[in-house]
C-alpha cells in the first residue's frame, strides 16, 4: 500500500492527461445541466446594457482569437444580440490582427437576423496596430486611428460616424478581451481620464485581475470565462435561444464543471497519499 | 513671488464667459481646449433640445446628431474634428433650442439601398445635409431659443487636479530620493536589499548549464518592446548574458516581437564583449519566433525539447502561454526561474517553476545583480514611496470611515 | 557620442510623453500623437526585420541539413504561403472564398484552439504536482484554490447546496445561519473580492512604483544596458 501511494504521488503525467480528457468528452458526448445562479457582477453588467437608452451608440471592441473563442465567443453574439434587440448601434474595431475573420463573420450574421444595416446600424473598423498607442488614438480620435473601415471605406462617409469622434462620445464600451491589449490597457489609459464607462468580458484567468477595476467602479461590469458568459446568456436569454442559436457559454459551463472536479479529486487524493506516506518518510 | 505665481496660474487656467440666463457655455477647467461644456434648466413641456453653434463669420448649424432627450441639461460640444487640419477658433457662439411636439420633425437620411455605389451613398448624405439646412433655418425662424451665448475653447497647459499634482511629486520624489541615496552610496553607506533566492539561482543556474554543457534559455516575454517589463527583461538579459560569457557558456534568446530581437541581439553582444569574450557571441543565438503567441509558445517548446537548456529564464510579461512554456520545461528537467508582474500568470508559474520572482521583485533584479549604488538607490527610493503610499491609504481608510474623503480626491485622476 | 545621442533622445521623448499625462493642452497632444504614430510606424516596420531573421536563421539550417531540418522547411513553406495568400487577397482577404481566410480558418485556429487546450492539461498534472499540503502557505493556497474551483461551477453550487442539506437535516434549522444554501459561492466571492483583491492591488501598486523607477532609471540615462556594446 505505501509503496502504491508512493507511485500514486509521482503519477505519470499521461494519466492525469486521460482523466482531464475523459471528464471533458463525457459530459460533451452525454450532456449534463445543472441548475446556476447569475453572479453579481454579471448581473450589473447586463443592467449596464439594458439601462442605455435605445439607439444610442456603444463601442465594442473584440480582442479575442481562435484560442479564447470557447470562454468569450458565447458572450460577443450574447452581447450582440442584447444591443441590436435595443436598437444600439455598434461601432466595432479590434487590437488583435487575428481577430478579424473571427469577429467579422459572427456580427455580420446577428446582425442580419436582426435585419440591421452596415454602415448605419453598424460598422467593423477593423485592425488597429500599437496595443496601447491604439487605445490611445481611439480615446482622442478615433477617425485618425481609423481613418477607413475594415473594407476601404472613408469612415467619415458613414451615417453611424456621424458625431462620434472619440471614445467619451459613447455612452459605453464593451470590451471583449482576451489578453493583452485589452481591458486593462483600456481601464489604465483612458478609461479614468475620459471618464469613461465600461464593461468587460475577459477570459476565466483574467477575471480576478480585473475585480479590483470593477470594485473601483472602474468597470461597470464584469463577465469572466465561461462562466461569465453562460451568467449572461441566461439573462439575455431567459425564454430560451431564439431559433438556430445555440447557447454555447450555458453548455461549456455544464461540461467545465467535471474538469473542475476532477482536478480537485485529484489534489484531494495527492495530498492523502502525501500524509500517509509522510511519516513513514520522516522515520 | 506669490504674485508671481499667481499671474502664471490666471494665464495657465482656463476662465469662462459669463452666463446669459440660464444658459451658461464654460470650458472645461483642465481641458485640452477643444471642447465646451454646455448647460442650461429644463424647460417645462420641452419634449427635446438642440444645440446650434455658429463660428465668428459661419452660419449657425445644429451639432448634435440628434436632438437631445427631455431630461438633458447639458452637452459637451467637440468643436473640431480633427484639430490638425480644423485648429479650434478663438470663440464660438451657441444657442439651445427647446423642442416641443409642434416643432418640425428632426429630419432622417433615407434609408441606403442595398449594394448602393458610393455616388449614391454621396447623394444620399447630400440630400440629408440639405434637408438639415432648412430644417435649421426653420428652428432659428419659429423655434424657441436661448440668447447667443459666447465661448471660448482655451486648453490649460497644466492639469492641477490634486490627484495629477500628487503623481507628479511621487514621481518627482522618486527621482530626488534616487539621487540622496546614490550620493550616500558614493560615500561609502551600505545600502541594505534583502535576499531573494530567485535572483541568487540565477547565478547557480548559468553554473549548472555550464557544467552540463547546456545552454542557458531566456524568454524575455511576448510583450512589445514600449512594455516596461520587456524593458526590466532587456536590462536583466544583459547581466544574465555577461555572466553566461564568462563561464564560457551559450545563451539562446527566444523572442516573439521582432524589434525585441533586435534589441536583445545588441544587449547580448554588449554583455559577451563587456565580458571580454566577443568572439564567443552567436547571432544565430538570439531568435525570433513568431509574433502569434501560441506559434512563438510552440516554437520555444521545440527549443527546449531539442536543445535541452539546462536552465530556463522566463523575465517579462507572459500570457496563457506561460504553463506550457513552464511545464515543458519541468519534462525536461530545467531549473526554471521566472518573474513577472502579470498577476494573473504567476499562480502558473509558481506551482511549475523553482523560483518566481513577483511583481516589483522583477524591476529590483537588474539593480541587485549589479549591485551598481545607483540602481540600488533607486530601489530604495521606490521603497520609500510605497512607505508613503500605504501610511497615506491607512490614513485614507480611517478618515473615509469617519466620513471624509480627503484622501480619495487626493487619489483621484481625471473628473 | 554612440551612447550620448540615444541617451538624449531617451530623455527628451521619455519626458515629453511623461508630460503628456500633466499637460491637456490639444497643441501638446498633437505632438505626443505624432510620436505614438512614430512608434506604431517603426513597430510595424520590425516585422520585415522579424521575417529576415527567421529566413537567416532557418535557411542555413535546411540547406545544411543540420538537425529536425524538414520542420524548417515546413515552416517556410507556411510563411511562403500565408505571405502570398495575404498578399494577393487585399482588403477583401478575409472574405470567404479567399485563400488567406483559408489558412486562417483550418490551420491558425485549429492549432491556436489546440495550443490553448493544452492548458486544461498542464493545469490538472501542474496543480497535482505543486498542491501538496508542505507547510501552512501551501495549505492555505490549495485551501483556496479547492474551494474556488468547485464553487465556480454549478456542480459544485448543488455540492454545496446538497453540504448545507445534509447539516441542517442533522443538526436543524440554525445552521442555516452559518452554512446557508449557497455558501460555497458566498466564500469563494468573498475570496475574490478580500484577499484576492487586496494581494492583486498591492502587485500593482509595487508593480507600478517599480516600473517608475525603472523608467526614471532608463530616461535619466542611469540604466544603459539596453543600449548595447560600446
Amino acid at each position: 500500500m505505501y509503496n502504491f501511494l508512493v507511485r500514486f504521488q509521482n503519477l505519470d503525467r499521461r494519466w492525469i492527461f486521460v482523466g482531464m480528457a475523459l471528464s471533458i468528452l463525457i459530459p460533451m458526448l452525454f450532456p449534463v445541466s445543472f441548475p446556476f445562479r447569475v453572479d453579481q457582477r454579471v448581473q450589473d453588467l447586463y443592467d449596464t446594457v439594458d439601462e442605455l437608452p435605445d439607439g444610442s451608440k456603444v463601442f465594442l471592441s473584440a480582442d479575442f482569437d481562435p484560442a479564447s473563442r470557447p470562454e468569450l465567443e458565447p458572450f460577443f453574439r450574447a452581447n450582440l444580440h442584447h444591443l441590436f434587440r435595443k436598437d444600439i448601434q455598434i461601432v466595432s474595431a479590434t487590437l488583435w490582427p487575428s481577430a478579424p475573420p473571427l469577429v467579422l463573420p459572427i456580427m455580420k450574421e446577428i446582425a442580419e437576423k436582426h435585419g440591421k444595416v452596415y454602415g448605419e446600424d453598424w460598422v467593423f473598423l477593423g485592425f488597429k496596430d500599437g496595443k496601447e498607442l491604439a487605445i490611445k488614438s481611439i480615446g482622442e480620435n478615433i477617425p485618425k486611428a481609423f481613418p477607413k473601415d475594415f473594407e476601404g471605406t472613408d469612415i467619415t462617409t458613414l451615417p453611424i460616424m456621424s458625431g462620434v469622434r472619440q471614445a467619451k462620445d459613447f455612452p459605453l464600451i464593451v470590451s471583449v478581451s482576451a489578453g493583452f491589449p485589452g481591458t486593462q490597457e483600456y481601464v489604465l489609459q483612458i478609461q479614468g481620464q475620459y471618464s469613461l464607462d465600461i464593461v468587460s468580458s475577459c477570459t476565466a484567468v483574467s477575471g480576478p485581475d480585473y475585480i479590483p477595476f470593477f470594485k473601483a467602479g472602474q468597470l461597470r461590469g464584469l463577465s469572466a470565462g465561461i462562466p461569465g458568459s453562460a451568467h449572461y446568456e441566461q439573462l439575455v436569454f431567459p425564454d430560451g435561444p431564439p431559433e438556430g442559436t445555440r447557447l454555447l457559454g450555458i453548455a461549456g459551463y455544464n461540461v467545465l464543471s467535471l474538469g473542475h472536479l476532477f482536478i480537485v479529486l485529484l489534489i484531494i487524493a495527492g495530498n492523502i497519499a502525501y500524509f500517509l506516506t509522510t511519516p513513514r518518510e520522516e522515520a | 513671488m506669490m504674485l508671481a505665481l499667481i499671474c502664471l496660474l490666471q494665464i495657465l487656467l482656463p476662465s469662462a464667459h459669463a452666463a446669459a440666463g440660464d444658459f451658461t457655455v464654460t470650458a472645461p477647467k483642465y481641458g485640452g481646449g477643444l471642447a465646451l461644456d454646455l448647460a442650461w434648466s429644463a424647460q417645462p413641456n420641452a419634449s427635446g433640445y438642440l444645440v446650434l453653434r455658429s463660428s465668428a463669420e459661419g452660419a449657425w448649424e445644429i451639432v448634435v446628431e440628434t436632438p437631445l432627450p427631455a431630461e438633458a441639461t447639458e452637452y459637451t460640444d467637440q468643436v473640431t474634428p480633427d484639430p490638425e487640419v480644423n485648429p479650434p477658433l478663438d470663440a464660438y457662439t451657441y444657442r439651445v433650442a427647446s423642442l416641443t411636439s409642434a416643432s418640425p420633425t428632426f429630419p432622417k437620411r433615407a434609408p441606403a439601398a442595398e449594394n448602393a455605389t458610393d455616388e449614391e451613398m454621396a447623394a444620399r448624405e447630400a440630400d440629408f445635409q440639405r434637408s438639415l439646412e432648412a430644417y435649421t433655418q426653420s428652428i432659428l425662424t419659429g423655434g424657441d431659443l436661448t440668447a447667443p451665448v459666447i465661448g471660448a475653447p482655451k486648453g490649460a497647459w497644466l492639469n492641477l487636479t490634486p490627484g495629477y499634482i500628487l503623481l507628479f511629486v511621487m514621481i518627482i520624489s522618486v527621482g530626488v530620493m534616487m539621487n540622496v541615496f546614490a550620493a550616500r552610496a558614493r560615500r561609502g553607506e551600505e545600502i541594505f536589499i534583502r535576499r531573494i533566492s530567485g535572483i541568487d539561482a540565477i547565478e547557480e543556474g548559468i553554473g549548472r548549464a555550464t557544467e552540463m554543457g547546456r545552454p542557458i534559455l531566456y524568454v524575455p516575454g511576448i510583450d512589445e518592446l514600449q512594455d516596461i517589463q520587456t524593458i526590466a527583461s532587456m536590462l536583466i538579459l544583459g547581466q544574465v548574458a555577461e555572466k553566461v560569457a564568462e563561464y564560457q557558456s551559450d545563451i539562446v534568446v527566444s523572442c516573439c516581437i521582432p524589434i525585441v530581437r533586435e534589441v536583445a541581439d545588441e544587449v547580448v553582444k554588449a554583455g559577451y564583449y563587456q565580458a571580454g569574450f566577443p568572439d564567443a557571441y552567436n547571432p544565430a543565438n538570439t531568435r525570433f519566433i513568431s509574433s502569434e503567441q501560441f506559434a512563438f509558445c510552440a516554437g520555444t517548446n521545440g527549443i527546449i525539447l531539442r536543445e535541452k537548456p539546462a536552465t530556463n529564464i522566463y523575465f517579462g510579461r507572459f500570457f496563457a502561454e506561460s504553463l506550457i512554456l513552464a511545464e515543458t520545461g519541468f519534462v525536461n528537467k530545467s531549473i526554471q526561474i521566472a518573474g513577472t508582474a502579470e498577476a494573473t500568470q504567476l499562480p502558473f508559474f509558481i506551482a511549475a517553476c523553482d523560483y518566481t520572482l513577483i511583481g516589483e521583485e522583477l524591476f529590483a533584479v537588474s539593480a541587485y545583480l549589479s549591485r551598481d549604488p545607483r540602481l540600488i538607490s533607486s530601489l530604495k527610493a521606490s521603497d520609500w514611496v510605497k512607505v508613503f503610499v500605504v501610511v497615506s491609504l491607512l490614513v485614507g481608510s480611517l478618515l473615509a470611515t469617519l466620513g471624509s474623503d480627503l484622501v480619495v480626491q487626493l487619489y483621484t485622476i481625471g473628473h | 557620442m554612440r551612447s550620448t545621442i540615444p541617451l538624449i533622445i531617451s530623455l527628451v521623448v521619455g519626458l515629453l510623453m511623461v508630460g503628456e499625462f500633466f499637460i491637456p493642452h490639444w497643441r501638446y497632444h498633437l505632438l505626443t500623437e505624432n510620436l505614438l504614430e512614430w512608434g506604431v510606424i517603426v513597430s510595424a516596420g520590425a516585422f520585415f526585420l522579424g521575417l529576415i531573421n527567421l529566413i537567416q536563421v532557418n535557411l542555413p539550417k535546411i540547406l545544411e541539413r543540420q538537425e529536425d531540418w524538414q520542420y524548417k522547411v515546413v515552416m517556410m513553406v507556411g510563411l511562403v504561403a500565408t505571405l502570398i495568400a495575404g498578399f494577393s487577397g487585399g482588403d477583401q482577404r478575409i472574405s470567404d472564398g479567399y485563400a488567406y481566410r483559408w489558412i486562417y480558418d483550418f490551420i491558425l485556429v485549429p492549432l491556436n484552439a489546440t495550443m490553448f487546450a493544452l492548458l486544461a492539461f498542464y493545469i490538472a498534472s501542474a496543480a497535482f504536482r505543486a498542491f501538496r499540503a508542505r507547510n501552512l502557505d501551501a495549505t492555505i493556497l490549495l485551501t483556496a484554490a479547492i474551494i474556488v474551483m468547485v464553487a465556480r461551477v454549478p456542480a459544485g453550487e448543488m455540492l454545496g447546496q446538497a453540504i448545507s442539506g445534509f447539516f441542517s437535516s442533522i443538526l436543524g434549522d440554525w445552521t442555516l445561519i452559518f452554512l446557508p444554501e449557497n455558501f460555497l459561492s458566498q466564500f469563494m466571492n468573498w475570496l475574490m473580492d478580500v484577499p484576492n483583491t487586496a494581494a492583486r492591488r498591492a502587485i500593482f501598486v509595487g508593480a507600478a512604483l517599480g516600473a517608475v523607477a525603472t523608467g526614471l532609471r532608463i530616461i535619466l540615462g542611469i540604466e544603459r544596458s539596453h543600449l548595447g556594446a560600446d
